[in-house]
């Protein structure tokens, strides 16, 4: 018995001492388990973990409004609004054609377009429209037909309409500025984006128990007040668009700058188009502002820069007389002038832009250089135009595709420098746009400064901190301020002359101005001989001049001298609406 | 020894002759070791749940929050509605369109007034 007994107890030693050693085992598999999957790979677990939980998302910046004037009160013209694009995917559409028709009258459009949208095979993802309100998403989400869904999304929406358009350009789906402040501006109105970065749930939403949560609040953009006075603009478009039907233009552009600050009050070009639906534009030429990125040969218009230029020098003064042959020969061509300016005789200042003597601006350019045109005239005048009118350069105007023009260099280069130079001082031979010749004109009639045109007044970041745009020098001294009191009767006189109708009262207001009729350039060169450009640029003012004010008609073809037949009435238009609405502060008497 | 004769060494060692002597000895309750276990998972278990119980909480919030965000973008989209449809309301074309607008009559200004 006690053997038995013995092998009993000895049988369930080892009994127990397996199962300990195969529990041993078990836990030592644990141990190396555990071991190889939090200490070796603890960085892919710890990745994979993450994967499914850590969520990382970009918060947008809301894109800056932009504002303009209207009197001293803000309106928005363009603003951000939440739209809805409508898509479907085709494999769950069971029956297009009901779908199809159903649709059409919450949306608008073309049923069978629809249907076939919905029928095709090749995608998943069909958009059929855009710019959904909040009331149209609702009636489709009721319609509750599977496949068919609204995708949220922000647009700029321009509650002025078309009004000035080219100056605000627009917004692409990709959320990128095109053309005009959109684009000059881009990433100022587009601001930062914020980040968030959270442990979510299955659902996506962010638990706030994470310490490792990061949220980074977006920088929105600046929003923006213009220069712009909407009701002068209002008002400048609806002369234009007239005056463009009666003239029967090609196109035309005009702004309104201020020359003691060169904030541009208003600023037009036609043919428009709408930037709410800038996606139905065939020719994308009407994207770009005219009046800033399209240098033109601005034509006579340059004679009171020509004529400031050499009163400046002191090579004339402002009565000075000369003999005018009525022809020059230079580089054997024959300068002239046209015929209704009649021949030969004694000329003064005066007569040179009212008459707007070709003879007499090259006269002028030959004074510069003691009597003739030679190196040290060129240089002189390159010098005016390059440097102190600016010309050939960007004036840096918060537009996108701003063109800088062109400008001969001086130098001989063989090739009638002379005559080129002689060309320059009516307006030929050299481009420059509307802008740029209205900040030169500002320099001239404002006492001689040369201020940035600009059409940013203000811009207001994200916490409300509103920065005003101080005006810029861009050339102190382009003219003497001497010059710049006896251009202003000059160009006065040419008003006067011309036959405004209805009339100025210049004894209360200060009206100067000066045609230009300019031959279009052919691109293997020459000129065409029945296409002309006309142009206009004046000032409008009481004791000093308050407005300048450039207009440019493409291509008129009304009959008589482009300039006096197209541009003048324009701007008479645009003068008379500035004094008659108030704009202009009069003499003191 | 037998006990009595241990309790008699003892009260010699500590007392003299006919003095009484009163000795008191706590009785310390010692825990065993299943039991120090079991009390220690059950605290363990306690601060788990006491962890847990915050950290729902806390992310209970999280709920709130986002639907505080849901609600703040909302608005906000009905804010820019309402301004956008205001800014119509206040487009010029509109007003050069009203019929009110149509009735006037354009004056140009016969004299200035002089300061």
């Amino acid at each position: 018995m006690p053997n038995t007994n013995t092998n009993n107890v000895t049988q369930a030693v080892l009994r127990i001492r397996i199962w300990y050693g195969l529990l041993l085992l078990v836990v030592a598999i644990f141990g190396a388990r555990l071991f190889y999957v939090q200490v070796i790979r603890y960085d892919h677990y710890k990745t994979a973990a993450l994967g499914g939980q850590l969520k990382q998302y970009e918060i947008p910046a809301t894109r800056g409004t932009i504002k303009a004037y209207n009197g001293s009160e803000v309106l928005p013209v363009v603003l951000n609004q939440q739209l809805y694009t409508l898509y479907a995917d085709p494999v769950y559409i069971k029956n297009a054609d009901v779908v199809a028709a159903k649709i059409v009258p919450i949306v608008g459009g073309d049923a069978g377009k629809y249907a076939k949208q919905l029928k095709t095979k090749k995608t998943r993802y069909v958009v059929l429209a855009k710019k959904l309100t909040p009331e149209q998403k609702d009636k489709i989400a009721k319609l509750k037909y599977p496949g068919l869904g609204t995708q949220a999304q922000n647009y700029r929406t321009y509650p002025q309409s078309t009004l000035a358009s080219q100056v605000l350009g627009f917004v692409n789906d990709s959320g990128t500025g095109k053309y005009g402040i959109e684009q000059a501006l881009n990433k100022e109105l587009t601001g930062k984006p914020g980040e968030l970065k959270a442990i979510t749930d299955v659902s996506g939403v962010p638990l706030a128990a994470s310490k490792d949560n990061i949220r980074i609040a977006p920088q929105n953009g600046k929003d923006l007040i213009l220069t712009i006075d909407l009701a002068m603009q209002q008002q400048m478009e609806t002369i234009l668009k007239q005056s463009v039907k009666d003239t029967k233009a090609s196109g035309a552009s005009a702004l309104i700058m201020d020359p003691r600050t060169g904030a541009v009050k208003a600023l037009a070009n036609l043919p428009t188009y709408d930037p709410a639906k800038y996606f139905d534009v065939e020719d994308a030429k009407v994207f770009g502002n005219a009046a800033v990125a399209h240098p033109i040969e601005i034509g006579s218009i340059m004679k009171p820069l020509t004529t400031a230029a050499a009163l400046d020098q002191g090579v004339i003064g402002p009565t000075t007389t000369y003999y005018d042959p009525a022809s020059w020969k230079v580089d054997e061509f024959k300068i002239t002038n046209i015929e209704e300016d009649g021949g030969s005789g004694t000329r003064s200042i005066a007569d040179i832009l009212n008459l707007s003597l070709n003879t007499g601006a090259t006269w002028e350019l030959m004074q510069m250089g003691g009597g003739e045109i030679n190196t040290k005239a060129r240089n002189a005048w390159y010098s005016y135009m390059a440097d102190h009118f600016r010309f050939g350069k960007e004036t840096g105007i918060e537009q996108g595709y701003e063109d800088p023009g062109f400008v001969p260099e001086p130098k001989d280069n063989g090739a009638g420098i002379d005559l080129t130079y002689a060309n320059t001082t009516f307006g030929q031979a050299m481009t420059a746009t509307p802008i740029q010749f209205a900040g030169a004109l500002s320099a001239v009639v404002n006492g001689g400064t040369y201020y940035q045109p600009h059409l940013i007044d203000k811009t207001v970041d994200g916490n409300g901190n509103t920065t005003p745009t101080k005006p810029k020098v861009l050339k102190a001294g382009a003219v003497s301020a001497k010059t710049s009191a006896a251009m202003i009767p000059l160009m006065e006189y040419v008003v006067k002359k011309h036959n405004f109708s209805p009339a100025f009262d210049q004894n209360a207001y200060s009206v100067g101005g000066k045609t230009g009729t300019a031959q279009i350039s052919k691109p293997g060169g020459g000129y065409y001989d029945n296409l002309f450009n006309g142009t206009y640029a004046g000032f409008v003012g009481g004791d000093q001049a308050q407005y300048v004010i450039v207009v440019f008609v493409d291509k008129p073809t009304n009959g008589g001298y482009a300039g006096t037949a197209a541009a003048q009435p324009i701007f008479g238009k645009l003068a008379h609406m500035l004094i008659n609405d108030s704009y202009v502060t009069p003499k003191r008497q | 020894m037998t006990y009595s004769s241990s309790l008699a060494t003892n009260r010699t060692r500590y007392g003299g002759r006919n003095q009484n002597s009163v000795s008191f000895r706590a009785q310390t309750r010692v825990l065993g070791p299943v039991s120090n276990t079991i009390i220690l998972i059950v605290l363990a278990c306690l601060l788990g749940l006491l962890y847990l119980t915050q950290v729902t909480k806390t992310n209970a919030y999280g709920y709130q929050i986002n639907g505080l965000q849901q609600q703040q973008t909302k608005l906000q989209t009905q804010h820019d509605d309402l301004e956008v449809a205001s800014a119509r309301l206040q487009a010029l074309s509109r007003t050069q369109d009203s019929t009110v607008a149509k009735g006037l009559v354009s004056v140009a200004p016969t004299a200035t007034v002089q300061n």
